[in-house]
């Protein structure tokens, strides 16, 4: 048992990487698959998030823009150039940390608060650009001369911009085992990044910094220089996965950049645990299943979660995660006090 | 000419919300470093009030307003015993209520969402107080009655705040509170409630800014979002925690907005005023207006 | 003692698992002016924190009064008659000298009397009355002292507890701060005192408590510890 603990997480991430592979041919219903694949999309964000917040002490709500605007970008870059989208996702992912950068220069180095509110703002800014755009573009003129759009599509969204393409290789039956692979290969590359970054001496560095700042700045660890790197690495991956989502449902809209989807998003890092390796795949997984449990009471779902966020914040700010680690420090005390009485 | 006196007509109108969304931020921030993320939907509710209390309980207008303005205040004190009250001990306060009353909001407004679909069946809804497009022209730009009641009636409420704070006992106690709340508890002031106080006192002002959006459109489940984002940026623009600065921060950003809707385009009013905000704060990152004047540093 | 106003017994406390109190006991009889002695560092000033209620004990009583105050919140505490004037002033900066001095009477069996006792409190410290209307952080560090003070006076508490009074002022300002604390003497005040220095109040004091990382290792009168060159050295330096 102690054994485990201490190689738990291989152990967990090996079981669950089989499971993970396994799973497309299991017999399972497309519409659960398709729900699967989703929560690894999110699962890649909220775990991004959890670096730059978790580790590096960045307390972003941009989290969600940057994978917004990494959809967008493929769909523009799609739709206009026709570039295939294999190619889009790394400059979507190159657009994010320009993206993040821009956005860290402005407020890294100002207190937490401030940085909170403003990629909020941020966030909203993009929201009202995109949903007020209602210009017709000469560009969508170009493919189309009957229709008028927008050049971002405005709050109706936008399509027509390719996909991954597996329907052309795995045929019109498979092309979601397609999709299910790739973006659980992102998943996979998120939650290998997220462990190299902790163990690093990046990793080491945000937690000397945690632990006692002073002593951290005296030994030369500028914190304004690791947290621009983390949040420009993450946001990489954020907005690829911002591509990935794009391609796969062949469309983006508005509300990538709304409230609702920050709410979504927060939840799974909240309930997972904040700080945690595993927080973010255990909430993304457990809100995912709790969104199809309760499909049938979906008018409710947004104070459902508003509410789930607001007691896992007063009763367990660590998440589900850090109540693990809570009850297995609790049961070692207990089983070794058991045994040395 | 005639430009100029339309941006200022409508500039001061929206530095009157702003300033009346902004000043209850500054005092809860200053009281103990809370940022209210319901603070939107406080908004929001202080118009649906006056809606419930006029059409479905037949209160006459002029009574609709301040009871809802007391409306708002309690749920100020709802939001501290639901959120705050539970987490004041806890190490991240600062981050941890932030999240905590984003989830409280959502949830506020799905709620409302819900509970409006079954009172009034359509939103949005005309706000009774309302009082249309009457106006008469200075300068050759009409300027409504609507916009006159609005500046007066915020005037009037930042005096009546500045007296209490100034005059009074309590309104001492609050910005002993925020200036150091160790030596006001030695005082013997109960921090617990004045930090119950001033969210009553937030919201309520927050309700009447409400209000005052709503009679400009229509009372709407969304509304006050972009608003609660509006009266963040100018608190974070004068400085947190500081009161004078708020109101002129206030005023600035009503003004460029108003600059920019008018000479620019409309949608670029929020796009302005942060990108603004973003480059004073590079600028001079504790605030462009100096030295607090609440709050602690 | 029957006759003691303040009785700390067994007191422990700490921050955050680290023990900075350690079974401290003592009691502060009506009228008398008690003093806590000790290099800077060892715990008095939580001591006066834990007496005050903003920082919670772990372990031990404080009974005021008769009744049992540990664990209380400090603003029921100051209402009982607990009054500290604590380290470092603890001013509000933006408050004029006058609203800092009303923010002192806040409770009310205080705020009745306010009129009456500030113009003692004028008289007693009359810098204070020069600089009525300007903002306490304009003022110099005497100045601020006298306001902390006068500040704590004006609440009216049966015992006032003093966190190094003498801190970092110029010597000819500390004689004015021992002739105000001699004054509050006399009026037959009970006070509790935290110094640094045992020059002042050797003659002043009625019992001295030795206090040395978190423990009380000495006490007596004045005269015992000038009689007692090696506790003298020990503890405190020669």
């Amino acid at each position: 048992m102690a054994l485990f603990w201490k190689h738990r997480d291989f152990v967990i991430f090996a079981i669950l990487l089989g499971v993970a592979l396994a799973f497309p041919f299991m017999g399972i219903p497309r519409f659960i698959l398709a729900a699967v694949l989703i929560m690894y999309c999110y699962a890649t964000v909220v775990s991004q998030w959890n670096l730059v917040f978790g580790l590096a002490g960045i307390f972003s709500l941009a989290q969600v823009a940057i994978f917004a605007f990494g959809a967008y970008s493929t769909a523009l870059l799609g739709r206009y150039l026709e570039m295939n989208l294999w190619y889009s996702f790394p400059i979507a992912g190159l657009g994010g940390i320009l993206f993040s950068f821009l956005i860290g220069l402005a407020c890294l180095r100002l207190r937490g608060i401030y940085v909170a509110l403003l990629t909020l703002a941020v966030s909203q800014m993009m929201f009202v650009l995109i949903q007020t755009d209602a210009a017709c573009s000469a560009l969508n003129k170009a493919i189309n001369p009957m229709s008028c759009v927008s050049f971002t599509g405005g709050s109706q969204g936008l399509g027509d911009f390719g996909s991954f393409g597996w329907r052309a290789v795995l045929g019109g039956r498979n092309w979601m085992t397609g999709d299910y692979y790739t973006m659980l290969g992102l998943l996979v590359i998120g939650l290998i990044v997220t462990y190299l970054i902790t163990q690093s001496r990046m990793g080491l560095a945000f937690r000397a910094l945690r632990d006692n700042e002073e002593l951290a700045r005296s030994r030369g660890i500028s914190q304004y220089k690791y947290q621009l790197l983390v949040f420009g690495a993450s946001a990489f991956l954020t907005a690829a996965a911002g591509g990935f989502y794009a391609a796969h449902f062949g469309a983006v809209g508005i509300n990538l950049f709304g409230f609702p989807l920050l709410l979504f998003l927060i939840s799974m890092l909240v309930v997972g645990g904040i700080g945690r390796l595993w927080g973010p795949l255990l909430g993304a997984a457990l809100l995912m299943s709790a969104d199809e449990v309760f499909k049938e009471f979906s008018d409710w779902r947004n104070v459902g979660l508003g509410i789930v966020v607001l007691l896992f914040m007063i009763f367990l700010p660590d998440g589900l995660a850090g109540g693990i680690d809570k009850l297995h420090k609790l049961a070692v005390r207990v089983f070794t006090r058991a045994r040395t009485a | 000419m005639d430009f100029f006196v339309q941006i200022i007509v409508s500039g001061l109108t929206f530095s009157a919300m702003y300033a009346l969304a902004a000043v209850g931020l500054v005092l809860v921030w200053g009281a103990f470093n809370m940022l209210n993320m319901a603070h939107g939907i406080i908004m929001t509710l202080g118009a649906y009030f006056v809606l419930m209390w006029a059409e479905l309980a037949g209160l006459p207008l002029i009574l609709a307003a301040p009871v809802a303005m007391i409306c708002g205040g309690l749920m100020g004190a709802f939001v501290y015993f639901a959120s705050a009250h539970w987490m004041i001990k806890q190490r991240d306060f600062e981050t941890t209520i932030i999240i905590a009353t984003f989830g409280l909001g959502m949830a506020m407004e799905a709620g409302l969402l819900k509970l409006l679909a079954e009172l009034f069946h359509s939103s949005p809804y005309a706000q009774p107080l309302s009082m249309g497009a009457d106006s008469f022209l200075v300068a050759g730009v009409p300027v409504s009655y609507q916009r006159i009641i609005i500046w007066g009636a915020a005037l009037i409420l930042i005096l009546i705040l500045a007296a209490f704070l100034k005059r009074t006992s309590f309104g001492r106690a609050i910005r002993a509170v925020a200036q150091n709340s160790d030596a006001a508890r030695l005082m013997g002031v109960r921090v617990r409630n004045v930090y119950i106080a001033v969210l009553a006192l937030a919201s309520a002002l927050a309700g009447v800014s409400g209000i005052m959006l709503s009679s400009f459109k229509e009372v709407h489940p969304l509304m006050g979002g972009a608003l609660m984002l509006k009266a963040f940026i100018v608190i974070v623009l004068a400085g947190l925690g500081n009161l004078t600065g708020a109101l002129y921060a206030a005023l600035l950003i009503g003004m460029v907005e108003a600059t920019v809707k008018v000479l620019i385009a409309d949608q670029y009013g929020f796009t302005a005023i942060l990108i603004l905000v973003i480059l004073a704060l590079i600028w001079k990152p504790a605030g462009i207006f100096g030295r607090s004047t609440v709050a602690r540093q | 003692m029957a006759d003691a106003l303040l009785q700390v017994e067994g007191l422990h406390a700490g921050y955050e698992g680290q023990n900075v109190l350690n079974d401290i006991t003592f009691d502060v009889p009506k009228g008398q002016l008690i003093t806590l002695l000790g290099p800077n560092g060892h715990g008095k000033t939580t001591l006066l924190r834990c007496i005050s209620g903003l920082v919670k004990p772990t372990k031990g009583t404080i009974t005021f009064d008769g009744q049992r105050i540990d664990g209380m919140e400090a603003e029921k505490i100051v209402s009982r008659g607990v009054v500290m004037i604590p380290q470092g002033d603890m001013l509000f900066p933006e408050m004029s000298v006058y609203d800092n001095l009303r923010m002192g009477a806040y409770l009310k069996q205080a705020s009745a009397k306010f009129e009456q006792n500030v113009e003692e409190i004028y008289t007693l410290l009359p810098r204070l009355k020069e600089r009525t209307s300007q903002m306490a952080r304009t003022l110099s560090g005497g100045e601020r002292r006298m306001l902390a003070i006068g500040r704590g006076l004006l609440a009216g508490g049966d015992i006032l507890m003093l966190d190094e009074p003498s801190l970092g002022l110029a010597p000819i300002v500390i004689d004015q701060i021992y002739e105000i604390i001699k004054d509050l003497k006399k009026q037959g005040r009970t006070l509790l005192l935290v110094e640094e220095n045992a020059s002042r109040i050797i003659d002043l004091a009625e019992q001295i408590h030795l206090v040395d990382t978190g423990t009380i290792v000495w006490h007596g009168g004045g005269k015992e510890l000038e009689s007692n060159p090696q506790v003298l050295e020990t503890y405190l330096g020669g």
